[in-house]
């Protein structure tokens, strides 16, 4: 006999009332999703969040108010949530889930994982938590009115990062200093400028004319010579953007009249560059005093910031931040740097002013704080609707996993409008894992292409093993039948190796690395490629699991998608100022572009023709292009899921 | 009751603006406007009724007014999270009012503790969009019937344990969608015996007619199936299921006896599912800004399946 609690069978809920579960992220799918938890009947919750409470958080999480703001997350939405479910026992951590402390024991802990991240990094991280631990996680991600929950288990479905990802989209050098054809160009810019100018001076993000710019070259022996030149400086002294603003007392004038009429004037000389585009036009700053008028007041409907000001008025804008800047740098002493934070005045000011001037003088039009501010803060908008949805999908998938039915588990799409099968919310049979993944698969390992010369130690720990393969804390042994320590976890061990190249250790084509996250029980082999023929402000490419095998060909669907794979690679805060964005993350999404029209992705090609996706059929791993249709006699039995146009990945 | 500042037109203040950023950024400023300045009913304020009064408080709506009849009792202070609870016996709707206001002190939000069947019309008549939850098919009926002749939006909804649906009547003029809607009244009578609506059945979703068994259910026993009568109502559930596809003269076979035992007690994820898509819903209508879904969404928590259908003349 079925005996209920609440909607509940009574077996599940009172597994649910002893049962541990970690949610990571207390954001806007973290407050709804310990909601419902709390509602449903778990008693036993812990929340990590390494953030504190912003004002533009509040439309949606809604655990916080207006008194709120600067607490930590995960306290408050305890706090909030005890109010209305009192016998829940909640365990708050303010800190970031990639701490050491919160080792393998520690997600062993738990019956069930929830993802409410909005970085890829940090998911990266939890993903491998949870299949060194073995526990199974619910992934999910919200952007705009998309969303999507899947769930992960480790053997038995793929894990986050069986599918590559492509990672946030980046600029060649000599585009953003040279030729800038879209506003984006001139954002990168204004935002290197800050960091040239006021923050970390990093050699990517170079903002002076690019001599060695190869199309400026009318020869290739003139390129080469331009190359060397530029290397080799001669009698030039090259001062850094810093010390030359220095040593001009940020004199704003000067910086003006440097940054957009001296360089640009330079730039103009490269005269091939522009044999085939419109030559940017120098500003003057004393010419455009003169030429100022008072500004028209537009009428009073829009935003403050959703204004475009004229030119002069972003010559105003930029020389009043630079002032608030620079005073900013002198009261934080010396060796001060500022970090760029969208949600700094001065610095939004600043990037604002910046980009427009720039845009002006390569013909672009100028555009308003708000939409400078979308695009350099990456801020994927946001809604208390779609996070309410999904965290009850996550919820619903969680019941399912502590019943004990994993195998009615499924990845499960938000569209914004139904697709061809009249489904708003498009539930999917889940993929087993990938034979190649460089994570879950049993050996996992990678190929990478690069240059043994001229890659250095730290660039193979920071660029690739953290940034592109997700290590917290790498160990590099050489396999050299001495098992040489190229890197080592512990601070300081290997520091002297840093800035050494890979060649000084013996690496060269064919070598072979193992590349170890202890914390994250990961070991990744990689076969290292020599080349010299990498393409321009490309330091490495990761081929596959085997030298001979090709990288799959990007998708138009990755392209369109760009932001299921998340703005954010690192797991900065949103509120803190290296964060480079904020966004309730997206994985994969099914998107709405049945009813926009055949705009740019193969995924609306498919829709409208009707083509499926492949499934894997979980049982015989045997790709189904169909599932035989069952009969619709009852709710229950028929499972059409297979049917569905879902996108491509 | 919190003092509210009246404004005029809908101006959004800097301090909105810093709000409702994130939103401003999907569907616009003109959008939020809209919004600022819509008067919106909600009945019922069990599961669904919260999560739907939380989605339009914080979406930035100019007022929310509360109507609940019913008492707060142990079952509610598990089914939704406004209720204080302290609130046992009090009234429903103005226990749920501190927290439903705290959500966002600049919307006005209201609570009444009437019966909604006790209403006069011109009360429903004073709103943009009216939300009906836990109501009865006759007053579902009857005030979808006296809105939408007004232009008044009318959204309903409900959940039965893992199952879940939202209805909408946008009237038969709007601007924004080219869109056709009918009556309440008309999507629940539709006829089964035309040769038309036989060769559709196949592709018309079950839950269709599970909401109708549930609601023959919510007027004969004036509430929902009750974890504490389990036993009763599985089978007169069954019992009006089987009167139920009679009378539609639909075949027995539509529903298995399979769901009885899903659909009891608001299940919080569902009323969240559905408590999104309906607020969303009513954003939508009264921002006037995206194609309103029509006229039917069904939300089956067992599958994770939601689909958008359309049940009506023609």
């Amino acid at each position: 006999m079925v005996q209920l609690v609440g909607s509940l069978r009574k077996e599940l809920a009172d597994s649910l009332s002893s049962c541990r579960v970690l949610v990571v992220g207390a954001g806007g799918i973290g407050c709804e999703l310990l909601k419902n938890l709390v509602l449903t009947g778990f008693k036993n919750i812990e929340v990590i969040d390494l953030d504190t409470i912003d004002v533009s958080n509040l439309n949606r999480q809604f655990l916080f108010q207006k008194k709120h703001v600067g607490k930590s997350k995960a306290q408050v939405a305890k706090e909030s949530a005890l109010q209305f479910c009192p016998t829940a026992n909640i365990t708050a951590y303010h800190d970031s889930i990639m701490n050491p402390d919160y080792n393998v024991e520690f997600f062993r802990n738990f019956m069930l994982v929830m993802n409410a991240l909005d970085n890829r990094a940090a998911r990266n991280h939890v993903n491998r938590m949870c299949l060194a631990a073995d526990i199974p996680l619910i992934e999910s991600g919200t952007a705009g009115y998309l969303g999507q929950v899947t769930v992960i288990k480790k053997g038995l479905t793929e894990c986050y990062e069986c599918q590559p990802k492509p990672s946030q989209k980046t600029f060649p050098g000599c585009t953003i200093r040279n030729t800038p054809s879209e506003p984006i160009h001139c954002i990168v810019w204004a935002k290197y400028l800050f960091n040239q100018l006021f923050g970390e001076e990093d050699a990517d993000q170079e903002v002076s004319p690019d001599t060695a710019d190869p199309e400026a070259a009318w020869n290739p022996e003139e390129a080469a010579a331009r190359a060397t030149a530029s290397e080799k400086d001669g009698d030039i002294k090259r001062v850094s953007t810093k010390e030359w603003a220095r040593s001009t007392g940020y004199d704003s004038i000067k910086l003006f009249n440097k940054l957009f009429k001296d360089d640009i004037m330079y730039l103009l000389t490269m005269d091939k560059l522009w044999k085939k585009r419109k030559a940017p036009l120098p500003l003057d700053w004393q010419q455009l005093e003169n030429h100022a008028r008072p500004q028209e007041d537009s009428p009073g409907s829009g935003l403050k910031d959703q204004q475009v000001l004229g030119i002069w008025g972003y010559c105003k804008l930029f020389q009043h931040s630079v002032e608030t800047l620079r005073s900013q740098l002198e009261q934080k002493g010396d060796g001060a740097e500022l970090v760029w934070d969208k949600d700094d005045p001065p610095a939004m000011d600043f990037v604002t002013a910046a980009a427009n001037l720039r845009m002006h003088i390569f013909s672009m039009n100028m555009k308003s704080r708000f939409d400078i501010k979308s695009m350099a803060g990456n801020i994927i908008p946001a809604i208390a609707t779609t996070n309410a949805v999904i965290a009850g999908l996550i919820v619903l998938e969680g019941l399912k996993i502590l019943s004990g039915e994993l195998e009615s588990c499924r990845s499960i799409f938000l569209n914004k409008c139904p697709n061809l099968r009249k489904k708003l919310l498009v539930p999917c049979v889940l993929d087993p894992p990938s034979a190649n993944c460089y994570v879950c698969a049993s050996k996992p390992e990678v190929t990478v292409k690069l240059n043994v010369h001229k890659s250095m130690v730290v660039f193979l720990q920071d660029k690739i093993l953290k940034e592109r393969f997700g290590m917290v804390a790498p160990d590099v042994q050489i396999e050299d039948g001495k098992g040489t320590i190229l890197i080592s976890s512990e601070e300081g061990e290997t520091e002297a190796n840093n800035s050494k190249f890979l060649s000084d250790f013996g690496i060269r084509n064919g070598s072979r690395l193992q590349a170890d996250d202890f914390l994250q029980d990961y070991t990744l082999l990689i076969n290292v490629l020599h080349t010299e023929d990498l393409e321009k402000d490309v330091e490495f490419e990761v081929v596959g699991d085997a030298p001979d095998k090709a990288p799959p060909p990007p998708s138009n669907q990755e392209e369109t998608n760009s932001i299921t794979n998340g703005n954010k690679d690192s797991a900065q805060p949103s509120t803190s100022s290296k964060a480079p964005a904020e966004a309730d993350d997206v994985m994969i999404v099914d998107s709405d572009e049945e009813e926009e029209g055949a705009s740019s992705s193969s995924s609306a090609a498919a829709a409208t023709s009707g083509t499926k996706r492949k499934h894997q059929d979980a049982e015989t791993g045997e790709a189904s292009a169909k599932r035989p249709r069952t009969d619709q006699s009852s709710a229950a039995a028929a499972d059409d899921d297979d049917d569905d146009i879902i996108a491509l990945d | 009751m919190i003092d509210m500042i009246e404004k005029e037109e809908p101006i959004i203040s800097e301090e909105e603006a810093a709000q409702y950023d994130r939103q401003i950024r999907l569907w616009g400023l003109d959008a939020q406007k809209r919004l600022r300045g819509s008067r919106v009913l909600l009945v019922g304020l069990g599961g669904l009724g919260a999560e739907v009064a939380k989605n339009l408080i914080l979406a930035g709506v100019k007022g929310l007014t509360l109507l609940d009849h019913e008492q707060v009792t142990e079952e509610s202070c598990r089914a939704q999270f406004l209720v204080p609870v302290t609130a046992r016996g009090q009234n429903r709707a103005q226990a749920s009012l501190e927290r439903a206001q705290y959500l966002n002190p600049m919307v006005e939000v209201r609570a009444y503790p009437d019966r909604p069947e006790d209403k006069p019309d011109d009360f429903f008549l004073q709103f943009d969009a009216v939300c009906l939850t836990g109501c009865s098919r006759d007053l579902m009926v009857r005030v979808d019937q006296l809105c939408s002749q007004r232009n008044i939006k009318v959204f309903c909804g409900d959940v039965y344990g893992y199952y879940g649906y939202m209805f909408s009547d946008l009237g038969k003029e709007h601007h924004y969608a080219l869109r056709i809607f009918c009556s309440l009244k008309e999507a629940l009578e539709v006829d089964w015996t035309s040769e038309k609506a036989k060769a559709s059945l196949k592709r018309t979703p079950v839950d269709y007619f599970l909401l109708h068994v549930l609601l023959k259910f919510r007027t004969d026993k004036g509430r929902d199936p009750d974890p504490q009568s389990f036993a009763e109502d599985s089978q007169l559930l069954r019992q009006i299921r089987d009167d139920v596809l009679e009378s539609l003269a639909v075949s027995g076979d539509l529903l298995s006896d399979d769901f009885v035992s899903y659909c009891f007690s608001e299940m919080s994820p569902v009323c969240a599912v559905v408590g999104g898509v309906l607020g969303q819903e009513v954003v939508k209508a009264l921002s006037q800004r995206d194609a309103p879904h029509r006229n039917f969404f069904f939300f089956d928590g067992r599958k994770g399946n939601g689909v958008v259908d359309y049940f009506g003349p023609n």
